[in-house]
């Protein structure tokens, strides 16, 4: 098979299965810092249960980010070469400062985090919680700058065929990074909050009503139902932004193939791109015309003005409902949980049993973003300066079919793991309940087994 | 010579390039070798060496994003030849660390009749990762040759490097316990010891045959005069460890830090003699330091950044050590 693709799909690989835990950490740190804070200002030890539960949660979430980190350097260099020699001098520094300034944070006082609560002081051990999450936020800053570098580059010129940086600033907070950003960073608290809504409403359809699991649960559903529509509207802002530097993705994203005024909206369509039309297409009148450009005549860019430069149009067409479908579903999901839990204080059984598989919805709706983002780039690189074609490098691709058959394999047991240890952990918290260890209040010696438990 | 900066600056990035290699393989080198030593341990005494390395090995592990993120943001043209031509190793060593990694966590977090397997998925992933650095090495040094001779020198170098990552491990579990155990690591260390200078023997009687490049770059005088005390300095501090593995543990537990020391000083030792083999080469014979290097402009501003961060994580990273400093008690989530 042609090594183009088959590195494609590495990379796609690598980074799908890398992204789900960051995406996880970011948010999670933040979530941790509230517990630790709330205890410390209640002393409530039902916070700090519930800090515990949760920072195994991340500590796990970690390792997985941080192995499947040290991947994706590597893979710049095996994959992409051409990448590094046209743009290095853009992306090298910025990843650069990713290491220095996040990394190593996060990595040295992580310990201090996870096992250092009766051997620093109370603060400390906050501080150190903080600058752990501030280190997952940093890092998502930078590889955000990057990212977005890649989607709508500025601030550089072109000196002998490569690129170099003229304004810094510029290159960092280029058009589409701030949207970008804030939509991950809202995506990452969203996902947080409904794995913790799902794995808590496990516990309550186990029959645990302890006052860590309230909490928990508590926090969860009420930062989703506050996080969503402000998502919305992140959303529908940083897709304007797109329609203004990426017209052509906006194009491919509602499958509408000529530019023109009063452009439908597309609910449900099969895009053939032979024929250049919508099979089985359901359409609200004027919709797409209306949300993009408020105005029923507003004029939509069409994939006709872009000949053998769009994207493909199939998965970013997909990937885009997908990710509003989940979107939508989660919007009605937290708030009808939000209104038991304030009103009734309970959680009607089949709505407990909705929220545990939603527990995955973050994973879910990141994952079609990004697909709709990444794929809606191509076939540039970097746009405009970078064919991704042109980045590939000169491995067999039978090399790459079978690191990415390993890879693969690899990341579907992994992820069972991953799986099987959430919900073992969210088990073991219900049958626990209230009654489990209270780690503030062992002051005896520390006799308990390496495993952590 | 006037000094400038678009001379200077490949310069000094190779060198905190190399410095950060070498801090990972003496930092990382005793995770490791520590999961190496996994298999000849008992079930508690696993726990007490996770125990020692847990608050570390992540830390630890950035230091090798840095060597290639450094790789990758000063040379990029020398990061794409060399992962490519090491495409299949540099595989084989992601697919270690990813297993050492999560086994570390899933380990504890697994349900207690499935921890043996993420035991030996431990010491797997050690293995693994420890062996496929020693044949990237090798293959590196003999200038990315992939013929016979090179697969079979990366193979010599990946069992010597093996072997003195467990002797590593091993150093650190006297450093880091007591009783059994430490007396246990004692015995480590010692056959360790000698599979490493078998190893690093036989390396040193292949190097020249197997690279007239590197031979000639040795044995000239004057260099070789200059070049001598690396060797002989090396072999010293190796016949007084082996000697000293004889002695250990002492009274108090005094000096159960200095095999530890020692042979990070070897390890240093071996890495200048390779950084000598190698200058000004980033890919031997193929691409110079100056001929991989990115723009001067780019390498200032991450030169600005290094300078004002590195020192703060060095310091915090000496804090993280400080805190967990002592023997390693059991490790709890508090």
């Amino acid at each position: 098979m042609d090594p183009l693709i088959l590195s494609r799909m590495q990379f796609g690989a690598n980074i799908s299965f890398h992204i789900l835990f960051p995406t996880i950490t970011i948010a999670l740190g933040w979530v941790l810092l509230f517990f630790k804070l709330r205890y410390n200002a209640t002393g409530d030890s039902a916070w700090i249960r519930a800090y515990f539960t949760w920072v195994k949660v991340f500590a796990l979430s970690f390792a997985m980010g941080v192995v499947t980190g040290v991947t994706m350097s590597f893979q710049f260099g095996t994959n992409w070469p051409g990448y590094m020699e046209k743009v290095g001098n853009i992306a090298g520094p910025l990843l650069a400062y990713e290491i220095l300034t996040a990394f190593f944070l996060e990595a040295a006082f992580l310990g201090i985090m996870l096992f250092g609560f009766r051997r620093v002081s109370n603060r400390i051990h906050t501080l150190a919680t903080v600058l752990v999450a501030g280190g997952t936020t940093v890092s998502a800053f930078w590889i955000i700058a990057l990212n977005s570098w890649m989607q709508t580059p500025a601030g550089f010129e072109i000196r002998d065929g490569v690129a170099h940086a003229v304004d810094w600033w510029a290159v960092v907070f280029n058009p589409s990074m701030p949207y970008r950003l804030v939509h991950m960073l809202l995506a990452s608290g969203l996902t947080v909050s409904f794995l913790i809504a799902g794995l808590s409403a496990l516990r309550y359809l186990y029959g645990d009503r302890s006052e860590s699991m309230w909490k928990a649960l508590r926090t969860g559903v009420f930062t989703a139902a506050i996080l969503i529509p402000i998502q919305i509207f992140a959303g529908d802002q940083h897709g304007l932004n797109t329609l203004e530097h990426q017209p052509q993705k906006i194009a491919a994203m509602e499958a509408n193939w000529n530019t023109g005024p009063n452009v439908p909206l597309v609910l449900f369509a099969l895009p053939d791109e032979a024929a250049k039309e919508n099979r089985f297409e359901i359409a609200i009148p004027d919709g797409a015309s209306l949300v993009l450009r408020h105005s029923t005549s507003g004029v939509v860019p069409g994939l006709n003005d872009y000949p053998g430069n769009h994207p493909p149009v199939f998965p970013v067409f997909w990937g885009f409902r997908i990710m509003v479908g989940t979107g939508v579903l989660m919007l009605l999901v937290s708030w009808s949980a939000a209104f038991f839990l304030k009103r009734r204080h309970s959680l009607p059984k089949p709505l407990a049993l909705l929220m545990v598989p939603m527990a995955l919805s973050g994973w879910l709706a990141t994952l079609a973003g990004w697909y709709t983002t990444e794929i809606g780039r191509q076939p540039w690189l970097v746009t405009g300066v970078l064919k991704t074609a042109d980045a590939v490098g000169p491995v067999a691709g039978s090399h790459v079919a079978l690191t990415l058959a390993i890879y693969l394999i690899l990341y579907v047991l992994l992820l069972i793991a991953y799986l099987g240890v959430l919900v073992h952990l969210a088990l073991k918290a219900a049958k626990d309940g209230d009654s489990s260890p209270l780690p503030g209040a062992m002051k005896t010696a520390m006799s308990q087994p390496a495993a952590g438990e | 010579m006037t000094f400038d900066w678009p001379t200077a600056l490949p310069l000094i990035f190779a060198g905190l390039m190399g410095l950060a290699i070498l801090i990972y393989v003496i930092l990382d080198g005793f995770d490791l070798g520590i999961g190496i030593l996994f298999a000849a341990a008992e079930d508690a005494e696993q726990d007490t060496m996770i125990a020692a390395i847990g608050p570390f090995w992540d830390a630890n592990e950035t230091w090798l994003v840095l060597a290639v993120g450094l790789l990758l943001v000063a040379f990029p043209m020398a990061h794409g030849v060399i992962l490519t031509a090491l495409y299949i190793p540099v595989f084989v060593l992601l697919v270690g660390l990813i297993l050492r990694g999560v086994a570390f966590d899933f380990r504890a977090k697994v349900p207690t009749e499935r921890k043996h397997r993420w035991n030996r998925i431990f010491f797997l992933g050690s293995i693994i990762a420890s062996l496929a650095q020693g044949y990237m090495l090798g293959v590196y040094v003999l200038g990315l040759d992939v013929g016979f001779g090179g697969m079979a020198f990366g193979v010599l170098v990946a069992f010597c490097l093996a072997a003195a990552y467990a002797a590593m491990g091993a150093a650190w579990v006297i450093y880091k316990t007591e009783g059994e155990l430490q007396k246990k690591a004692v015995r480590w260390l010692r056959t360790t010891l000698v599979l490493t200078a078998l190893g690093m023997a036989a390396i040193s009687l292949a190097t020249p045959f197997a690279s007239p490049r590197i031979f000639d770059k040795w044995f000239v005088w004057p260099a070789m005069l200059y070049l001598s005390p690396l060797p002989i300095l090396s072999a010293l501090l190796f016949g007084w460890l082996w000697r000293q593995t004889f002695h250990l543990p002492k009274p108090d537990d005094r000096h159960s830090l200095t095999p530890f020391l020692t042979l990070a000083a070897i390890f240093a030792l071996g890495f200048a003699g390779l950084a000598w083999s190698f200058y000004p080469f980033v890919v031997p014979d193929r691409l110079t330091i100056w001929q991989a290097a990115s723009a001067p402009e780019s390498l200032a501003i991450i030169l600005a950044g290094a300078v004002v961060v590195l020192p703060v994580i060095i310091f915090y990273s000496f804090y993280a050590y400080r805190v967990f400093g002592g023997k390693a008690t059991d490790l709890t989530y508090d």
